[in-house]
């Protein structure tokens, strides 16, 4: 697998668009050559993400959140970082188990680390506002609740002990743009 | 369709000029109030207020504080107006004066505006064309054609095997301009008793005990549900099914630092909402589906035993035995609750008068002793006992108790638990004041009106002496009495009770298995072979609906008829309080895709009925209207007042917007409605909707609009004489529903379910298989499960939730693929009448031969969680591909002809593993209920 996202990252020039694409089949952009895709055209996407250093593998905690902002430093840029200790979708880390999201609820904007992270199903929530929970290890959907998103994942990649915040998956609450 | 959604990171803005409409949400009974705005492609405002229609700055503050609802992908869509694409958005309405304060929603509500038509996404296969089956296909013709041949076969079955051969089954919620067609066409001119609602095996009531007891099911205001200091819930979660509900009315309510309400939650299934509503002061009974009454009679007894019980209230708000009795005379009591509530089996003397009287009723009966309920029920003597003293009216200051109800009580022992569930609500003093009300929450919108009354006298069914029953309409398919089914808008088959092995069977049998099959377009050929049909015992189906239904529509359907629906055509009804709303036209219906009152109007002028030359939809709201004077949501003032005032009846319903109003609304003088005399201005009106600026102009001769913030409540005072030209107030204002406008004490006699109960309940390693709603997923998911891929992903098939240790002892995970069977699934297969005592009860359909033993089975994805209840599994109650009403024992209550959804049993088998158990793109197997 490892393998397989280096050769992705060389091929699609960063992890973003791996895990935007793998598996899926909708409009507009041709990709060729990743592995077990085939040629398949997928959902353009914007592109500009800044890649910026989060943290580093050696100093997370299983469990415990780390903050940090992503993509800038504006409003709602509040994000945080976790190690859940079982592998994650777009999990990054030798257990690929190291996943990072925006801390905003998608359904009226509360903060989700207000209602803390429960490591018994590796889930956040509930919100303060409205009690929706969301699945951190399936790339932050809803488990139950009122956001007609899932949570927006920020995406990651390692280089030696380092993690970098390369990407979004998902519109930030509040924003009509990431960027 | 995608298991994998990937979400846009932008989202276009609404331009200064884009224009504004408002509507509520299609789907739950709660209504949410939405604006749509709309505005050409290519011409996008910016991100300063000045730039654009939602007069806010991006980013937008949380909680609709910007006075816009902040929206994400899902909030956006393109759909074509005369032929031109335009962007919408549609949010939740931030400014509204009711219902989702703060532009609050639900998923379901959130997503909706991905329901209009779209090619470029999985709403390409909405109908479009109406169809014929031929050669086995569904081909397109045209209307002309389609309708003829309807109209035809309808005349044809009718005119020679009666009316009754005719069967109708509808949405009793669509809007009140296609209910009231529909049934203007089924039960004014054609005169079928085979009728029923999408959800029940015939018409009637669905509360019914609360109904025999006096109460109106819809009584209670939202503010009523966040005004108690004690709120009872049964069989329902508000947090998954009613969210708004829950999030800006109960909730607020639990967490007020005055208010502190306490909630009590009955399931059998641990919830968010029940989870939350323990955590903070509340009560969670998880007891054994199907045990509600004896549950209830035990709290009821508790009450009294600890002279909890409201003396005063009782005395002056229940009838004595003369006073039930009263008004019948020696005649026929022919309507249901007349005969229900002056049976013996049911009438009592009153609270404590005599032999005959409630409480000696209760305290003779074995289950509702504290140890015995607590067997039966699973729920612990202690847990009974606590939930008795928290609605106790004993102490000083009394406690405000409201007590509300939904499926997971009423659909399983039917009478025996709404009955004992009205007791339990006049002892407590529950029902007439504010803060203190009795009332079902509901689960579809109210939009029933009726074009036609039901003339049960015609219907093939009555208890022992002159009972009266209206048709199952089931059972009078499978027995094979139905040559033409008329199916509008609803999955007829999955839908009902024991769907595999009664319903299911009987379309194959009549339709697909009949040889005589449409094998040609020459309009007489087509006619003349589905007489032969007919003719030969076999039946001929019209389905009408937006998309093709499986198995209704795909598999047995001879005509297909595609439907206009929200957002197509503009609309009206009413939500769970009460409050009526238009709901806005904003984009063209697909293809030649037609409202419902349509096309009943042309198949209905095709045989020959007149009446049905309506115009537009605001024709048929402003017929409609005479006809909801007597009932809950009368809006016939409003019409009144439009015409007075030289507008349209939708016209005025628009300008209420998202607010919209609480009906019954009235016309009250100037002086009376504007008093501030808290016996006039009652608790809770500042959300009524009549006093909102755009109606202060608004007038005739001195009267204006009133609307009704509750039923039933016993401490308002009307005018001593109304406006002159409009006086007609309802008893229910502040009254109850009986002959004598006070409340009825039934006994709930637990042995009239109890020996089906004893038979059904799990055996060996079977397993309760109980249904409901989930929060993400609107009914039958024809909009969201299967056409929102954000939906599809999160719940790609349908779930069962199971419990740890009923897990492990069958080898099964969280992702594991299962079989859910049963090899005796009862269905009650014929007609018969009652003539002696007990005819009807279980054990004796069971001796004198009425019921199969059936096979059914399912599959689900495995949820392995402590949520439910050791031995008691839950499964989502409608998704088609795995119908988990196929589990349910088509035998409804025999009393109210009520199924038992909820009870359903089956053994649980793991056959492999889904592909979702290790991979992390759709599911999710977290449980549910992290508070």
């Amino acid at each position: 697998m490892e393998k397989k996202e280096e050769k992705c990252f060389s091929l699609c020039s960063n992890r973003r668009q791996f895990l935007l694409t793998s598996g899926v089949a909708t409009a507009t952009v041709v990709l060729t050559g990743i592995p077990g895709i085939g040629a398949k055209k997928v959902e353009a996407v914007t592109t500009g993400y800044p890649r910026k250093k989060i943290a580093s593998l050696s100093s997370l905690k299983t469990g415990k959140p780390v903050e940090f902002k992503y993509p800038d430093n504006k409003r709602y840029a509040d994000s945080f970082i976790v190690k859940l200790g079982t592998e994650a979708g777009g999990g990054v880390g030798p257990k690929k188990d190291v996943v990072a999201f925006n801390n905003f609820c998608q359904h009226m904007g509360g903060k989700m680390l207000d209602g803390g992270y429960k490591a018994a199903d590796k889930a956040i929530g509930p919100c303060p506002y409205h009690q929706s929970t969301f699945d951190l290890t399936r790339h932050g959907i809803i488990i139950s609740g009122h956001s007609t998103e899932s949570i927006a994942q920020v995406l990651l990649e390692v280089k030696g002990d380092d993690v970098y915040a390369v990407g979004m998956m998902g519109l930030i609450f509040g924003r009509h743009s990431n960027l | 369709m995608t298991q994998y959604y990937l979400p846009k990171d932008k989202v276009p803005i609404p331009p200064p000029d884009a224009e504004v409409f408002t509507t509520a949400c299609d789907y739950c009974i709660v209504a949410c109030g939405y604006k749509v705005y709309r505005w050409p492609l290519g011409k996008d405002g910016g991100p300063k207020a000045n730039d654009n229609a939602l007069l806010a700055d991006f980013p937008l503050d949380p909680l609709g504080g910007s006075g816009a609802s902040w929206y994400g992908p899902n909030n956006h869509n393109v759909v074509m107006v005369k032929g031109k694409p335009h962007n919408i958005i549609v949010i939740g309405d931030a400014e509204t004066g009711a219902v989702n304060l703060k532009g609050d929603h639900s998923i379901r509500g959130g997503c909706i505006a991905q329901k209009p038509y779209n090619p470029s996404t999985p709403t390409r296969d909405r109908l479009q064309r109406p169809m014929l089956r031929i050669f086995d296909s569904l081909m397109p013709v045209s209307w002309d054609l389609a309708t003829d041949i309807h109209a035809e076969l309808s005349k044809y079955v009718i005119d020679k095997y009666g009316a009754n051969a005719w069967g109708h089954k509808q949405y009793s919620y669509q809007y009140w301009e296609n209910t009231y067609a529909l049934t203007k066409l089924a039960l004014r001119h054609i005169g079928t008793a085979s009728f029923s609602p999408h959800d029940q095996p015939g018409p009637g009531g669905d509360a019914i005990g609360l109904r025999d007891a006096g109460f109106a099911k819809f009584a209670p205001s939202y503010w009523d549900w966040a005004h108690a200091d004690v709120l009872f819930i049964s069989g329902t979660d508000p947090y998954e099914t009613k969210t708004v509900l829950w999030n800006e009315w109960i909730m607020p309510a639990i967490n007020d630092k005055k208010r502190k309400m306490k909630v009590i939650m009955v399931q059998p299934r641990r919830t968010m909402g029940m989870a939350y509503a323990e955590a903070n002061g509340g009560l969670a009974l998880q007891l054994i589906p199907g045990t509600d009454t004896v549950l209830q009679m035990a709290i009821t007894r508790q009450i009294i035993e600890m002279g909890g019980e409201d003396k005063k209230w009782i005395k002056k708000w229940t009838n004595n035995k003369w006073e039930t009795d009263s008004g019948f005379g020696q005649g026929t009591r022919n309507s249901p609750w007349q005969w229900r509530s002056t049976w013996g089996k049911f009438e009592t003397s009153g609270y404590d008068n005599g032999k005959k009287s409630f409480k000696t009723w209760l305290f003779k009966q074995k289950e509702s002793d504290l140890n015995t309920a607590a067997k039966i029920t699973g729920v612990s003597a202690a847990k009974i006992k606590k939930a008795a003293q928290m609605m106790s009216q004993g102490k000083g200051k009394p406690t405000k108790v409201s007590i509300a109800l939904e499926k997971g009580n009423y659909w399983s022992n039917n009478y025996g638990n709404t009955v004992s569930l009205a007791n339990l609500a006049i002892i407590t003093g529950t029902g007439g004041r504010p803060g203190r009300m009795m009332g079902r929450l509901g689960g579809h919108q109210r939009g029933g009106r009726g074009g036609g009354k039901y003339i049960r006298a015609k219907g093939p069914e009555k208890n022992e002496g002159r009972r009266k029953k209206p048709i199952d309409l089931d059972r009078w398919l499978v027995s094979g009495h139905l040559r033409f089914a008329n199916v509008v808008g609803c999955t007829w088959v999955s839908g009902m009770a024991g769907s595999q092995g009664g319903i299911g069977d009987a379309f194959n049998r009549q339709t697909r298995k009949n040889p005589h099959q449409v094998r040609s377009f020459v309009k007489k050929d087509i006619i003349d072979t589905l007489k032969k049909r007919v003719d030969s015992g076999g039946m001929v189906v019209a389905n009408w609906d937006i998309y093709l239904r499986d198995p209704i529509g795909s598999k047995y359907a001879d005509i297909v008829f595609p439907a206009a629906t929200w957002g197509e055509v503009d609309f009206a009804r009413a939500n769970g309080e009460r409050r009526c709303r238009l709901y806005s036209k904003f984009y063209d219906a697909p293809g030649d895709a037609k409202p419902d009152w349509w096309i009943a109007a042309q198949i209905a002028k095709k045989m020959g009925f007149p009446g049905f030359d309506w115009k537009d939809s605001n024709q048929v709201f402003e017929e409609t209207a005479r006809f909801s004077r007597k009932s809950r949501v009368a809006y016939d003032s409003i019409v009144w007042m439009a015409k007075k005032n030289g507008m349209k009846g939708h016209e005025l319903l628009g300008k209420l917007g998202t607010t919209g109003i609480q009906a019954p609304v009235r016309i009250m003088d100037k002086a009376y409605a504007n008093s501030k005399d808290p016996r006039i201005n009652r608790p809770g009106r500042k959300y009524a909707g009549d006093q909102q600026a755009v109606l202060k102009g608004l007038e005739w001769r001195g009267g204006v609009l009133f609307a009704t913030v509750r039923q039933h409540d016993t401490e308002m005072k009307l005018p001593d004489t109304g406006h002159p030209e409009r006086t007609i107030f309802n008893k229910l204002e502040l009254k109850y529903k009986s002959q004598t406008g006070k409340l009825n004490l039934l006994k709930s006699p637990w042995n009239q379910f109890s020996d089906f109960w004893e038979w059904w309940k799990p055996k060996g390693d079977e397993l309760w298989v109980t249904n409901g709603r989930i929060n993400e997923i609107w009914q039958t998911g024809f909009d969201d499960m299967f056409r929102r891929p954000y939906i599809t992903q999160r719940f790609p098939e349908n779930f069962l939730e199971i419990h740890p240790q009923d897990a492990k002892a069958r080898g099964i995970q969280s992702g594991d693929m299962l079989v859910i069977s049963n090899d005796r699934v009862p269905i009650q297969k014929d007609y018969n009448q009652s003539v002696f005592s007990g005819d009807f009860m279980f054990t004796n359909l069971m001796k004198q031969g009425h019921i199969k033993l059936t096979k059914a089975s399912i599959t689900a994805v495995a949820i392995v969680t402590p949520a439910v209840r050791k031995g008691v599994s839950f499964t989502y109650f409608q998704n088609p591909h795995q119908p988990a009403n196929a589990l349910v024992p088509m035998v409804p209550d025999w009393v109210t002809n009520r199924y038992r959804f909820k009870l359903g049993v089956g053994k649980v088998k793991k056959i492999g593993e889904s592909p979702y158990k290790k991979t992390f793109r759709a599911f999710s197997f977290a449980r549910r209920d992290i508070v």
